[in-house]
């Protein structure tokens, strides 16, 4: 409990922090503080049950269906390290009290400060890997946010991001690299990974997985070669650099590396990967911190150079090294924290922390000076400091790291180069900055800061100095029992002793310091010249790299999207339609297309001549679509009545007569539609003539051949192919007995698939209203307006502009059509009457009949003019179609009512009058429906035609008699 | 009649769908009756009580025990159906609830709820299916309410484009389909799906393996999958913002159904075709989807590429053929529409008369203009990137989980990468909100409930990650 008590309070914190006001500044750091404290006193308070039981658990049931438990685990190890963020936590809290000015948001900083500190506390105590990773890019994203704080700055923004990048891409290796872990492992429980050494070394993915988790943790870690982001975060404010950037974040890497040593390390490549980078890192920082302007930079490649030289350790495979790597941590989060601080209180006080300006500062600030001065030693590696006692180890270590004579000499000799380093740019930062003479221009006159923010780094010193001097009675137990929990009872002897007498390590150190100084006095005798950056450094830059990663991105990705993405729905078109012909391709051309066993029609020339003329106009039509719209629906009439003729060939009267009806009704209203359509706009475009063009029409008329033949192959195939065991049979076979009807088609329409032309009728019914609403608003184009040429001409010969509705004849030349017209009419009713009763038994229906009305009352309109329809006219079309529907409607309620199923045939045989014996079965109440429908459905759209016509006719009388 | 109790009880569980028909049908009347200029917002108020009242519906019929067919066999009612019903619906909701004011500032018709509602009753129809035509049927209702709802701002020439673009290349996808599914009858058959699958033979013939292929292209189209992705960002763009967060939420669940019911379900048998075939449009389309997006100046587009990316990885879940990658892909479709839902959101709220709020620079500087509005933003943008603890992090854990249980590495290691140069971009909108200098852009004219309503949808990103495990116990049970 107390474990969720301590991850939780930070981020309860933190939530208060968001709401409070922007100046609170004090009630922010007083919430940031007592939340900070109180998980240190927790973590305190957590110490015997540690001692005594090794491990303590919290685990809430969270994921079960993945085997992830919310599990929190805190063993000696995390103990230490949930001491040093909360303890730190406090400090820092308290220094950025007094270090941030009236003027800052305090609440996002204080927030985003305590988010922090509990995402890394999640990642300390984590008890499950993913668990794990979730904390550790939370860390990526709130330190984000705390190097970005003050976002108008672009060095702050620009740094933030690199920092976001290349941690939370690291982040993202380290989430892969667990969960292959986690797989390997068999759990994702910290305590059975780290039991499964064997398993997971063995395992032949190891090697991928490896590199992943190290991914993580060297981007974490600043390691090279990503320690380039480093430097850029240090646009952050000094607390977020002392608390991220020394002792809590950067050292997530190296925890992780320290807590997964048991499992991971042991093997060759873990060797070669950690040593290598421990290694150029640890030289690579050691010797840019020396060349940096900034003291802030000075500190940061330090930072890279001491993680360098712990990433070292943990690669060197040996257990020693381990316990001297996890001394370093802790050495290096109080040195380093307590430098940074200095720096910001240079920076808060004298307004500047450019080497080149600082001079002297000991004399206006000594209690500074004399902490920095400690703190500084103790990085050196001075005796009877905490570095010393590390850093001595870590000279011992490599001395035994490897058995070739290149490690066993080589790798000494660069610990002793990397450590006169350190004492170079200790001594430089201390020398330049805080004595010599006084500097006068600076932007503040510095002064000693108030003893609150003095405080932090005070106490840090301390620790500095009494873990130097009693370092088996300060950090002996706490050491220990860190280093117990991750070796277990494999735990080397060591010995925590200020002086081991005069050992090769202390020769490296002497070296060392004789080594230092000798080259910071190089350096100062060169370097007041020299102002520019390392010499060493510029080739292991790796921010270059990282703004030409982004730059590079971006522009393949527009490249791409120039070069394969398309606003024009012809090359989408072309996409889709090529992407159907290769998946309908490919099988055909691995096995094959066979043709079928059954045998073909005999050509007969005239048949053949009718296809052949049918083809024509079918592909006429497509070409004229584009040019002469008239003459391309001439020809679709063409083509239709050819479809016909082919009906009527293979003896199918009733489908060749609803052909007909449907391609006389629909062509009318398709020419009488035409009419209003805006003229086709002669583009000029002169694209149409260049060879890219050509080349591309040439292409889309090859991939519609291509594409028809191919659907033509495959009919022909299936075509040739025994016909499969469909309906048709029990279509045939039934109509008589169970529809009572000959007429197979009708009876399958308004018997067996009764309720599909009930939704039919309806759907047409729709399509009329819809025709008819949407006309009634139409404008047309303004050119379509005037009377048409030949009209024009008419009129002009005969004097007559619109046919009177109130004469009974027209005059001219349409009277003789108007008289044999208006005999058509009734003619055509009984027709129609006729093949709607007879439909059930031969071909015929309500469908056919009501075309053939349509066509009447069509031709009507054509030659009389709508004027003098509607005059006469006492039927509307909406009327038939509401009539219509109700009787399909009514003919199915019908069989409800007599208990049988919708729409079901109801028949009697019954004696008429006159007429005789006859079947009457409500299919016929049905099939009135659907020939009410069809009528009305087609006058309706005609009326909406027609009424364009009139309208528009007047408008332009209207006009033309007013302009004459 | 006396058995009335008894045949009720035999069609109750598609009680939702008669319901919604029914009310489409009311409210459509209501609409062409009500007079007067309060009229749209009438029908849009009335909408959402119809849905509020549609969701107990769905929930009090619709949750059976087991696998109900229905209808024989044409309609079957199951616990994914009743998931992905209640998913689509409370989508639906929230959409109309985004898109109030600008429906009301556009002055846009009744219509437009009811356009939704047959959607949605398309979406229904669908994730109750069981047979290839209702399928179909259910394709076809929502495609052809899409189109008109994209053309629905007849005054836009780049709205009708896109209406136009969508309705071609979507006729051209259903004859696909429908060929596909010819193919697959003939040589089954059957258009029942479950006698699909009986009458599947182990190696598929040749007419199956190209009936398989169409049909995965059509459903490819339908998602918005790479090669058949081009319409989406001339869609997304295209169509008022409205309805770009209509087609880019609620659909999801029912092409999801449609790739679930067609492929897991009616051809399990011969996974291995189709499974190949989703692979490579898989990661193709997280490549496109991700590589694009980096290079867009406009949120609709990039959300658009950003959609074909995510949509690479729900067909990754179907890639494994396990009940643990469909469960994920099921997860994951909630999850990324649940971000995309609260996207769109902000878009919508984020604009105004004349101001769209679509481009990426209308973002720059938004916490300083809006600062709740951004803070959403950036939780959408973080649960959609994946960032841990939001629940788009577990979404794409969850596809990687059931990917390495089949043992499809390279799949992973394709997710992995795309998921990061992904997060690049969406990364991008939060930095453009966060530090960028705000140019004098307008503020957003949404009422306090509405913003109440998005900050719920944000904090949910956030609440499902912080608890993932009942949602993803929810997905796991529905496909147990």
């Amino acid at each position: 409990m107390t474990l969720a008590l301590i991850v939780l309070l930070p981020f309860l914190g933190s939530l208060c922090a968001a709401f409070l006001p922007a100046n609170a500044r004090n009630a922010e750091a007083w919430l940031a503080g007592v939340c900070a404290l109180a998980c240190t006193v927790l973590t305190l308070g957590l110490y015997p049950q540690i001692a005594d039981d090794g491990v303590v658990r919290f685990v809430l049931p969270w994921l079960g269906q993945a085997g992830l438990a919310f599990s929190l685990r805190m063993d000696g190890f995390a103990w230490l390290f949930t001491l040093l963020v909360s303890l730190m936590g406090t400090l820092v809290v308290i220094y950025a009290r007094y270090y941030l000015s009236p003027e800052d948001p305090v609440p996002r900083f204080f927030s985003f400060l305590l988010a922090f500190t509990g995402s890394m506390l999640g990642i300390v105590l984590s008890g499950n890997l993913v668990q794990l990773a979730i904390f550790w890019e939370l860390t990526s994203f709130s330190s984000f946010m705390l190097i970005a704080y003050w976002y108008h700055r672009v060095d702050a923004r620009h740094g933030a991001r690199m920092a976001l990048t290349v941690t939370a891409a690291g982040g993202f290796c380290l989430l892969a690299g667990v969960i292959m872990l986690g797989t390997m492992a068999g759990s994702f429980e910290l305590d059975q990974v780290l039991a499964a050494a064997e398993a997971v070394q063995s395992h032949p993915w190891y090697p991928v997985m490896l590199v992943l988790v190290l991914l993580g943790a060297l981007t974490k870690s600043a390691q090279f070669p990503f320690q380039f982001w480093l430097p850029h975060a240090m646009a952050a404010p000094t607390p977020v650099s002392a608390y991220l950037h020394s002792a809590t974040m950067v050292k997530a890497g190296v925890f992780l590396l320290a807590r997964l040593w048991p499992v991971l390390a042991g093997t060759d490549l873990w060797f070669a990967v950690v040593c290598g980078a421990g290694l150029a890192s640890l030289l690579i920082g050691a010797a840019a911190a020396l060349f940096q302007r900034d003291m802030k930079g000075v500190l940061a490649y330090s930072t890279v150079s001491h993680l360098g030289l712990i990433t070292l350790l943990l690669g060197m495979n040996s257990r020693l090294a381990l316990v001297a790597a996890v001394f370093h941590m802790m050495n290096h989060a109080t040195f380093k924290a307590t430098l940074f601080m200095a720096a910001g209180i240079v920076d808060h006080e004298a307004g500047t922390r450019d080497l080149r300006r600082l001079s002297g500062l000991a004399h206006a600030m000594p209690i500074t000076a004399t902490v920095a001065v400690v703190a500084a030693a103790a990085m050196a590696g001075v005796p009877l400091l905490n570095g010393f006692l590390s850093k001595e180890m870590f000279f011992a270590e490599t001395i035994f790291a490897g058995d070739g004579l290149l490690l066993r000499v080589g790798l000494p000799a660069i610990a002793t180069m990397a450590g006169a380093f350190s004492v170079a740019y200790s001594l430089r930062l201390i020398h330049q900055v805080f004595y010599g003479p006084l500097a006068q221009d600076l932007p503040r006159v510095p002064h000693e800061p108030t003893r609150w923010m003095l405080l932090p780094s005070m106490l840090l010193v301390a620790a500095c100095l009494l873990v130097g001097i009693f370092p088996a009675r300060t950090i002996g137990p706490v050491l220990a029992l860190a280093v117990q929990s991750i070796l277990g009872a494999e735990t080397p002897p060591y010995s925590l002793v200020v002086w081991h007498g005069f050992t090769v390590p202390f020769l490296m150190s002497a070296i060392a310091f004789a080594g230092g100084i000798g080259l910071y006095l190089l350096r100062w005798f060169y370097g007041q010249r020299a102002t520019g950056g390392a010499p060493l450094r510029a080739p292991f830059d790796g921010r270059r790299v990282f703004d030409i990663v982004i730059v590079v991105l971006h522009r393949v990705a527009e490249r791409m999207v120039r070069f394969a993405s398309s606003r024009r729905l012809q090359l989408q078109l072309l996409m889709m339609i090529s992407m159907a012909f290769a998946v309908g391709a490919i099988p055909i051309a691995t096995h094959g297309l066979a043709r079928g066993a059954a045998g073909l029609t005999p050509v007969d020339p005239v048949y053949a001549l009718v296809w052949i003329v049918g083809c024509v106009c079918a592909v006429g039509a497509a070409v004229q679509a584009k040019f002469h719209r008239l003459a391309a629906l001439i020809m679709l009439g063409g083509a239709g009545l050819f479809t016909s003729l082919t009906f009527a060939w293979f003896s199918a009267p009733d489908l060749a007569l609803t052909q007909v009806a449907v391609e006389v009704v629909t062509l009318v209203l398709l020419l009488l539609g035409l009419r209003w359509l805006p003229r086709r706009l002669d583009l000029d475009d002169p694209d149409r003539r260049t060879r890219r063009a050509r080349l591309r029409r040439a292409r889309d008329l090859a991939l519609a051949v291509i594409v028809g033949a191919g659907l033509a192959a495959l009919s022909f195939a299936v075509l040739t192919h025994a016909p499969v065991e469909g309906l048709a049979q029990f279509f045939v076979e039934h109509a008589l007995p169970k529809g009572g009807g000959r007429n197979v088609v009708n009876v399958i329409l308004v018997d067996f698939r009764g309720f599909d032309t009930l939704g039919e009728i309806t759907v047409v019914s729709i399509v009329a209203l819809t025709v008819y609403a949407l006309l009634r608003r139409f404008r047309p184009a303004p050119e379509s307006i005037d009377v048409p040429r030949a009209q024009r001409a008419s009129i002009a010969e005969s004097g007559i502009r619109a046919f009177n509705p109130g004469e009974l004849l027209p005059g001219g030349d349409l009277r003789i059509p108007a008289v044999l017209v208006r005999l058509l009419l009734p003619m055509a009713g009984l027709v129609a009457v006729y093949l709607l009763l007879r439909g059930h038994d031969a071909p015929g229906g309500g469908f056919v009949g009501g075309l053939v009305m349509a066509t009447a009352f069509i031709t009507q309109y054509m030659v009389s003019g709508a004027q003098w329809v509607e005059w006469r006219m006492r039927v509307h079309p909406q009327y038939w179609v509401a009539l219509g529907l109700t009787a399909a409607g009514g003919a199915g309620l019908l069989a409800w009512a007599a208990g049988r199923p919708f729409l079901a045939s109801l028949g009697a045989d019954v004696t008429l009058p006159l007429v005789g014996p006859v079947h009457l079965a409500s299919v016929l109440l049905f099939d009135v429906g659907v020939y009410l429908v069809v009528i009305g459905a087609t006058s309706l759209m005609l009326v909406s035609l027609a009424h364009q016509s009139f309208r528009s006719a007047r408008e332009s009388f209207a006009r033309d008699g007013a302009g004459g | 009649m006396p058995d009335t109790q008894n045949w009720w009880s035999t069609i109750a569980p598609a009680a939702p769908e008669m319901y919604l028909a029914t009310v489409i049908c009311v409210i459509l009347l209501i609409d062409v009756f009500a007079g007067g200029s309060r009229r749209p917002r009438l029908t849009g108020t009335l909408t959402l009580i119809a849905l509020a009242v549609g969701a107990w519906v769905t929930l009090e019929y619709g949750s059976v025990g087991g696998r109900t067919p229905l209808f024989g066999g044409l309609y079957i009612a199951d616990p994914l159906a009743l998931v992905l019903k209640l998913s689509a619906l409370l989508y639906v909701a929230v959409a109309l609830l985004y898109s109030r004011p600008a429906l009301a500032r556009r002055g846009t018709g009744g219509e437009y709820h009811v356009l939704a509602l047959t959607a949605l009753l398309g979406i229904y129809v669908l994730a109750s299916a069981g047979n290839l035509l209702s399928l179909y049927i259910g394709v076809e209702l929502l495609a052809l309410s899409l189109y008109a709802m994209i053309a629905f701002d007849r005054e836009s020439p780049v709205s009708a484009e896109a209406a136009m673009k969508y309705f071609v290349l979507g006729s051209i996808a259903s004859g696909m389909l429908l060929y596909g599914i010819s193919l697959v009858y003939g040589l089954t058959g059957t258009l029942a799906l479950d006698e699909v699958a009986l009458r599947l033979t182990a190696e598929p013939s040749l007419g199956m393996v190209a009936g398989v292929a169409f049909v995965v292209v059509a459903i490819a189209f339908k998602f918005g999958a790479v090669p058949f992705h081009m319409w989406v960002p001339d869609v997304y763009h295209g169509a008022p913002t409205t309805v770009t967060l209509f087609l880019s939420t609620a659909p999801k669940f029912a092409y999801f159904a449609l790739a679930y019911r067609l492929l897991s379900q009616g051809l399990d048998g011969i996974s291995p075709t189709w499974t190949q075939m989703l692979a490579i449009i898989g990661v193709l389309s997280l490549i496109v989807g991700n590589v694009f997006a980096i290079a867009q100046a406009n949120l609709k587009r990039m959300l658009a590429y950003s959609a074909i990316a995510n949509v690479g990885f729900i067909l990754l879940g179907f890639t494994t053929g396990t009940a643990a990658g469909y469960s994920a892909a099921l997860y994951y479709t909630i999850v990324y529409v649940l971000a995309t839902l609260g996207a769109f959101g902000v878009i919508l709220l984020a604009s105004r008369r004349g101001f769209e709020a679509d481009e990426l620079e209308d973002y720059k500087g938004l916490q300083a203009r809006d600062p709740m509005l951004a803070l959403w933003m950036m939780m959408m943008m973080f649960s959609t990137a994946g960032v841990p603890p939001f629940v788009g992090f577990w979404a794409k854990l969850a596809i990687f989980e059931a990917l390495w249980q089949v043992g499809a590495v390279w799949l992973i290691v394709i997710g992995a990468l795309a998921a990061v140069v992904g997060a690049f971009y969406y990364i991008r909108v939060v930095k453009l909100m966060y530090f960028d200098d705000a140019p004098s852009a307008p503020r957003g004219e949404a009422s306090g409930a509405l913003r109440l309503v998005l900050g719920v949808n944000a904090l949910a990103t956030l609440a499902l990650g912080v608890v993932p495990a009942s949602l993803f116990d929810l997905c796991k049970a529905v496909l147990g």
